[in-house]
């Protein structure tokens, strides 16, 4: 109750501000809906990592570049639509993340928090180094009739294939929360993000689950590759600002809370959206983020330091 | 005895650095200068990783650097060695203020948020372009020494000794214990007297004030800076390898480690142009899993069976 | 003269409170005693001593002055040092220079002051070899490192929190001594945070005992121990 009753002034000013954005260039909300849904379902499965494993992947924006590469590959040689290539890259990505897991993450667990810190942002040079070798700088792209859908509504038209990100970042939150609540590995991996000794006592296969979650966490975000791929060009850099700003939303929304990311997804996306509507602005947007984060971090580590 | 031979090898080194450009031709010299850059930014990464904290935003200080001296040169008309100090100093003094936020996080928070700051120094310097020149960046008139590819190589070395000195003096004085105190155990350090904000503050505001006069000298000496080249991500990701892979925690392993590096990467660059820093990715991940202690660490140990 | 002196002294994290109005005082030479069950506040106690925590209300003095906001570090300047339960100590230094983090900081002194200050001290407190890695040390040579340590601050007001734990009954006659000829040599106030009570009667002049946060009884070991609200806290029965 307590809870609800405060996010009322919070419900009313967002209102009222999107009634303001309506008014002002309903463009805006659309795009910032849209981005929404792709910070969100990029996000989304750091947010498991971080939750349960309680390690943050520094190599999560090139996981999502290399699962949009796969896709890339596997569309052109088999001449498959990158949305049916999703299906092997799933199983490619598995295999990454399970590998990943076993070679690297589950020696570093053990040791300090900044060794794991520094190992994943490794992986993530490594990751992208590998596909410059295979692929070079050069920039690639997949040509998709249906991407450059669009549809008006009185004066205004605008794409909206883009509004997959956000059936995905909906369809992943709903995904993630039945995992977590209704499977028997879900409810173990919840017990072992909240007490790993304690989990290990009462028998759950501490080193199975993380195996598992983490696994997952990279098939998910090799989903959201594929789907990258539909609409973004491909560089081997062109993960490495999502590693960023997932964390800035998990670390805005609380570690470990899968509705909270969504829910600053649409802020961020949203503000973002505002800026690159002012004229000669677009060029500032990715402050957003960078700004948001450090004011996010700069004012959770003030209370818990009053803790 | 052991006082004086300990001096013997820093001091045939830094004659042999000196005298360097006397035998080999331009080339080498350029290759030794991007060496003695990398190594620099290695040893100030290192020197607050002493205490713990993992900075991925040298970038970030280095490209400040090379923006203050570059725009106080061309438009408030400094001269080079001026303009270099200013650019250092204002790295410096940037840092001051902010540690007062990052330096209260710790650990993951830390990090990210060096890194956060870093790219919002880029973004800045990449729009403002009535300020700063925009995404084209700037050129400066001309390179300091008319380009004289021996001045160069001094200069760079010369700033490198300054980082060594800096490095040496932080591993013989009490900041030695108050950093090893911070990094193993917080708590008993703040009861033992340690004032942690400000010993991390200091530590902080030094180290970036050389990443600073280490991107001002890098500046002039290539004569423009860019956003996206004076903040470069590969500034925060080779000293961090460099530093790894010698050795955390003292002066000897960054400078090995850069060496090492340094000419691998130079070599590899001619061979493979596109993924080369593979090298430095797959570095990172062997030495965090397998070697933490770096080359130096295996020295140690061999020292240590042997005496044991 | 009272060392120390706390008043109406309340901690309380979120809704629990670990320390509830605890007032009281201890004066130089004295050695407290400050005993009572599990999660009974003591180590909180401690920390609200040494600056770890800061305090939610009441006051603390030393020596006349109100250092209840002070940090951790200045306290340690102006001659409070304790020891810590779980001993961590810093394993990048060997023995000698934990010792010597003190005298550089809290005192303020040039290395080779603190290098010659901490020898005498290890040396005085029976360590020796003083260049080993801290991971070589017996079980009572950590706990006089610990209280090395602690002595290196030349503290007026010294805590330990259960540093007997662990030791064998030689070892503790030991400790008991030692501590007794440190606080008579320096004209220490100590506060003794122990389980076991024989050390506890051994060692002390006056006892305080807390439970669930508060002050239930004061006095000489033998009054106290035949309590009533005491012995029920013991049992575990709810006065």
């Amino acid at each position: 109750m307590a809870h609800s009753k405060k996010a009322i002034p919070w419900i009313i000013a967002g209102a009222v501000g999107v009634i303001g954005i309506f008014l002002w260039k309903p463009t805006v909300l659309v795009y910032g809906v849209q981005r929404a849904g792709l910070y969100a379902s990029i996000a989304l499965p750091m947010s498991l990592t971080s939750g349960i494993l309680h390690i943050v992947n520094l190599a999560h924006g090139e996981l999502l570049m290399v699962s949009a590469y796969i896709t890339y590959t596997l569309a052109l040689l088999l001449g498959l639509d990158p949305l049916l290539a999703l299906i092997p890259t799933m199983l490619v990505m598995a295999i990454v993340g399970f590998i990943l897991y076993e070679l690297t993450i589950r020696k570093a667990l053990k040791g300090p928090e900044l060794n794991q810190l520094i190992l994943t942002f490794g992986i993530g040079i490594a990751l992208s180094q590998i596909i410059t070798l295979i692929y070079t700088n050069q920039t690639r792209k997949l040509h998709l009739d249906y991407v450059s859908a669009s549809m008006t509504i009185g004066e205004t038209s605008f794409g909206i294939w883009d509004f997959t990100f956000v059936a995905l970042s909906i369809l992943m939150t709903i995904g993630i929360r039945m995992f977590l609540s209704r499977t028997k590995l879900g409810k173990a991996a919840v017990a072992v993000g909240q007490n790993p000794k304690g989990a290990s006592i009462v028998g759950i296969d501490v080193q199975k689950t993380y195996a598992m979650v983490f696994t997952i966490s990279v098939v998910l975000v090799g989903i959201a590759g594929s789907f990258f791929l539909t609409r973004q060009s491909l560089f081997p850099s062109v993960g490495s600002p999502f590693t960023m700003k997932s964390f800035s939303l998990i670390a805005m929304a609380g570690v470990g809370s899968i509705s909270g990311v969504l829910y600053c997804s649409l802020a961020l996306g949203i503000a973002e959206a505002i800026i690159n509507g002012i004229p000669h602005m677009s060029g500032w947007s990715d402050i957003v983020f960078f700004l948001i984060i450090i004011i996010t971090i700069a004012v959770r580590a003030k209370k818990t330091r009053k803790i | 005895m052991k006082r004086a031979t300990s001096y013997i090898l820093p001091v045939a080194l830094v004659a042999l650095g000196v005298l360097f450009p006397l035998f080999f031709g331009p080339y080498p010299q350029t290759v030794a200068r991007t060496i003695f850059k990398y190594m620099a930014l290695a040893l100030t990464w290192d020197m607050l990783f002493r205490s713990g904290q993992v900075s991925f935003g040298i970038a970030g200080f280095f490209g400040l650097g090379t923006y203050a001296a570059a725009l106080l040169a061309l438009k408030a008309g400094f001269s080079y060695p001026l303009a270099i100090l200013a650019g250092a100093l204002i790295s410096g003094i940037f840092a001051y203020i902010l540690g007062f936020l990052v330096l209260r996080l710790r650990g993951t928070y830390f990090s990210i948020t060096t890194l956060a700051l870093a790219e919002i120094f880029r973004v800045i310097l990449r729009n403002w372009t009535s300020f700063s020149g925009g995404p084209e960046g700037i050129v400066l008139p001309q390179i300091i020494f008319n380009g004289d590819s021996r001045c160069l190589y001094w200069i760079g070395l010369a700033v490198l000794l300054v980082v060594v000195v800096v490095s040496q003096y932080f591993e013989k004085s009490k900041l030695h214990f108050s950093l090893i105190s911070i990094r193993d155990n917080e708590v008993s350090a703040q009861t033992s007297g340690v004032n942690i904000f400000r010993t991390l503050l200091v530590v902080f505001t030094v180290t970036s004030f050389l990443q600073g006069l280490i991107g001002a000298v890098d500046v002039v000496s290539v004569g423009y800076a860019m956003p996206d080249s004076a903040f470069d991500s590969n500034y925060t990701l080779l000293p961090l390898a460099m530093a790894l892979l010698g050795g955390q925690h003292s002066t000897w392993g960054p400078i090995i480690g850069s060496v090492l590096l340094g000419v691998a990467s130079e070599y590899l660059k001619l061979k493979i142009p596109y993924g080369h820093l593979l090298v430095y990715g797959v570095i990172i991940i062997l030495v965090i899993l397998f070697m933490p202690e770096g080359l130096i660490g295996l020295f140690r140990k061999k020292k240590g069976a042997k005496r044991g | 003269m009272a060392k120390l002196t706390t008043k109406n002294l309340t901690k309380h994290f979120g809704g629990l409170v670990a320390v509830q109005n605890v007032s009281f005082s201890i004066s130089s030479g004295e050695i407290l005693g400050i005993i009572g069950p599990n999660g009974a506040g003591k180590t909180t106690f401690i920390n609200l001593i040494s600056g770890i925590y800061m305090p939610s209300s009441g006051t603390i003095e030393f020596e006349g002055v109100d250092i209840s906001l002070m940090p951790a570090c200045e306290r340690a300047k102006i001659g409070i040092a304790r020891t810590y339960q779980l001993i961590h100590p810093m394993e990048d230094l060997n023995l000698i220079e934990n010792i010597m983090v003190g005298f550089l900081f809290a005192g303020n002194k040039s290395m080779k002051e603190a290098r010659r200050l901490a020898t005498e001290l290890c040396e005085s407190m029976g360590l020796r070899d003083l260049d080993r890695e801290v991971s070589q040390l017996t079980m009572l040579e950590v706990k006089k490192m610990e209280i090395a340590h602690a002595m290196a601050n030349t503290p007026k007001l010294l805590f330990l929190d259960e540093i007997m734990a662990g030791l064998n009954s030689d070892e503790t006659k030991e400790m008991i001594a030692l501590v007794k000829r440190l606080a008579k040599e320096r004209d220490l106030a100590v506060g003794v945070v122990e389980h076991v009570m024989g050390v506890i009667r051994e060692l002390t002049d006056r006892v305080i005992v807390l439970e669930s946060g508060e002050i239930i009884a004061e006095g000489p070991y033998e009054t106290v121990s035949k309590d009533k609200r005491v012995i029920e806290a013991y049992l575990g029965g709810t006065a």
